[in-house]
């Protein structure tokens, strides 16, 4: 290492120069702020919007899921003797299937809808009825506030017993506590032994409860709805989930899991598989798509500014010519030339990508303000947008230090 | 007496074939050190393009060039930069200074391509102003200077690194005669300091303050007289 302070007398030369020439360098500077703004603006709307969307799915109880739901086997015709004789989705598959992979399942959850008319002194509504069992209650993000679970013993005996959501509790007793009270499901009695906390979420500040029907909730047994409200004797399910929080161990699960119910379904494929997680997934690499966008528009301003910055450099360095001879008959060689060049370019593109870091978070944040959300910039945002400035940066400069470089000494003192 | 300008046979020619211009056409030139040279000649007789190649901005299309004991013909760019750098100081009759950087930086500039460390670069670049007279105006810039001053910021700068020579091509061409006089006035103490110096120039009288006095025409040399 020289200690002749070679490069910050160079940084020191380069700073004169861009503030020399203010309105030729923040023209120049120009092209890398509008790139480096609008990479990082976008990814960090898009990163917002994402963020706030894995919010809203962990909040419903986390996206680790894989639903089954029953299909109907038969699209067009007569179904076939082997179909009508088929029992759909039953206890044995809930079962069957937590048996595959005992270690990796995290929980299971069983459904069992109805409709049923439901009555108190204060309501009278035709209203959906949750049966559930297993692990519904944290698997769904649903929370007793007041009174209890259901046990093992109501959900084993089908007991007349039933949740309510904020909204359920409401309606049927407005009047006071619902905790202990009686509903009538249908033609059964049943006690209400527990409440759920309310259910909240606005992706946008502002907008409307968007878990607004979690709170309509009406939970019982799912083995309630087999025995006593669908006269099922097969004890069918609506829907079961199971819980696998690692996500490596769900595609072979699903494959299992599918070939179980295949061989106990008697070879009809009458169910659904839906890997919550991989619809995330695929979710979000819809936002991969914008953020290729937002790189590419990005690049683009880089690649016009880079381009403009070329031309203006070339100009800039007719202007130059005689310093350039000046600085050679003094001793100054070509690569001293070259990185004097280099050095304003990259102290411009530092200079102009600040600006633009800056002007991509002022604009995002009044997008996602607008918006509704709250803003979130990661790093690695930060240094996409730096990264391509820098480099784009580094490469639209090469061209004219080069040229500045190679200058005959003799001919640039001559040039008027 | 070692001699700091050897030469043997320069030409130069400008342009290729059709439009071919001899500037020089054999050039044997011998300077020894502590000389101070007046070089004349007609306007477009080769001068500026003689002081070029000795000062190494340019090279000979032919011939022989050893500066200061060094061979000069065959170096690359980089190494020229270095020569002029350490052995040459140029004084310019345009001043050739740069605008944006203050007098003391202008004279620095020279040292930090050497590698001199900031402290002592800037403290060498004091003295040389004090020796010609405008210590003075250290910060300011080239531009509140007048004609006189800037050209002895030009030849505070052209001694930044004790060079082996000093050139000068018409270094009192813009000036009125007073501060002509002045300037010249300095060269000569330079050279009784022991300095070597060349001095293009069309002015008799100037050149007949010289030592020795060299006339070109036509890219030869037409009269040397008081060669040591
Ligand atoms: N880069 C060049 N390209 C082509 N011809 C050149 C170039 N430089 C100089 N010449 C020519 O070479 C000849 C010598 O030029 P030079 O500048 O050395 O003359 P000079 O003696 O310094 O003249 P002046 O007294 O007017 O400064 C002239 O004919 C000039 O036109
Ligand atoms: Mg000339």
């Amino acid at each position: 290492m020289k200690t002749s302070g070679a490069f910050r007398e160079r940084l020191l030369g380069a700073w004169v120069e861009i503030r020399e020439n203010l309105g030729r360098s923040v023209l120049q500077a120009l092209g890398v702020l509008l790139g480096v703004a609008s990479v990082l603006g976008g990814f960090s709307i898009s990163d917002s919007q994402r963020r706030r969307a894995d919010e809203m799915f962990v909040k419903m109880g986390g996206l680790d899921k894989l639903n089954v739901q029953p299909k109907a086997a038969v699209r067009d015709g007569r179904p076939t003797a082997l179909q009508q004789a088929n029992l759909g989705l039953r206890d044995e598959d809930a079962t069957g299937g937590e048996g595959l992979k005992a270690d990796a399942i995290h929980g299971v959850s069983r459904q069992k809808f109805a409709r049923a008319r439901v009555v108190s002194a204060y309501g009278d509504q035709d209203r959906q009825i949750s049966g559930i069992g297993g692990d519904f209650i944290p698997a769904n993000g649903y929370e007793v506030v007041r009174g209890r679970a259901f046990s093992t013993s109501d959900t084993d005996s089908g007991a007349p017993v039933v949740i309510l959501g904020t909204e359920a509790a409401q309606t049927f007793f407005p009047k006071g506590d619902a905790l202990g009270q009686t509903l009538r499901i249908g033609d059964v009695p049943v006690t209400v032994i527990g409440l759920f906390e309310e259910r909240v979420f606005r992706f946008r500040e502002g907008q409307h409860n968007q878990f607004w029907w979690r709170n309509r909730i009406i939970a019982v047994p799912a083995s309630l709805v087999q025995r006593r409200m669908n006269g099922d004797a097969y004890r069918r399910l609506d829907r079961v989930t199971f819980r696998i929080p690692d996500l490596g161990a769900m595609g072979g699960f699903a494959k299992q899991l599918s070939d179980l119910l295949k061989a106990n379904h008697r070879l009809q494929e009458d169910f659904r598989l839906d890997d919550v997680a991989a619809r995330i997934r695929r979710r979000n690499s819809q936002g991969d798509v914008y953020d290729i966008i937002f790189l590419l528009s990005g690049v683009l301003a880089l690649v016009g500014g880079g381009i403009v910055n070329v031309n203006i450099q070339m100009a800039g360095l007719k202007e130059r010519v005689r310093e350039v001879g000046v600085k050679m008959a003094i001793g100054a060689s070509g690569r001293e030339i070259f990185k004097g060049f280099m050095t304003e370019a990259l102290l411009l593109t530092a200079l102009g990508s600040l600006a633009g870091l800056a002007l991509g978070v002022g604009f995002s944040w009044i997008i996602t303000k607008s918006l509704g959300i709250p803003l979130y910039v990661t790093p690695a945002s930060f240094l996409w947008a730096y990264g391509l400035a820098a480099a784009f940066g580094f490469l639209f400069a090469l061209y004219p230090a080069w040229k500045a470089s190679r200058l005959s000494p003799m001919e640039a003192l001559r040039y008027e | 007496m070692s001699s700091i300008i050897q030469t043997q046979g320069l030409t130069k020619v400008y342009g290729s074939n059709g439009t071919a211009v001899h500037a020089l056409r054999g050039i044997d030139l011998t300077v020894a050190k502590g000389e101070f040279v007046a070089l004349i000649g007609p306007s477009g007789s080769g001068k500026s393009t003689l002081m070029a190649i000795l000062g190494c901005l340019d090279l000979p299309t032919e011939g022989t060039y050893t500066l200061d004991g060094h061979q000069v013909q065959g170096l690359s760019g980089g190494e020229l930069a270095r020569i002029r750098n350490e052995k040459v100081g140029f004084v310019f009759q345009s001043y050739n200074l740069l605008p944006k950087a203050s007098i003391a930086r202008n004279v620095e500039l020279p040292m930090l391509y050497a590698g001199v460390g900031r402290k002592e670069r800037r403290e060498r670049a004091l003295a040389l102003l004090e020796k010609v007279g405008i210590a003075d105006k250290a910060d300011k810039l080239p531009g509140t200077l007048s004609g006189g001053q800037r050209q002895r910021v030009a030849v505070a700068r052209a001694l930044a690194n004790e060079p082996a020579l000093l050139l000068a091509d018409e270094p009192t061409g813009a000036l009125d005669s007073k501060t002509g006089a002045e300037v010249l006035g300095l060269f000569r103490e330079l050279h009784q300091q022991g300095n070597t110096l060349l001095l293009v120039t069309h002015d008799p009288s100037i050149a007949a303050q010289a030592e020795r006095q060299v006339e070109i025409r036509d890219g030869l040399i037409a009269l040397n007289e008081g060669a040591a």
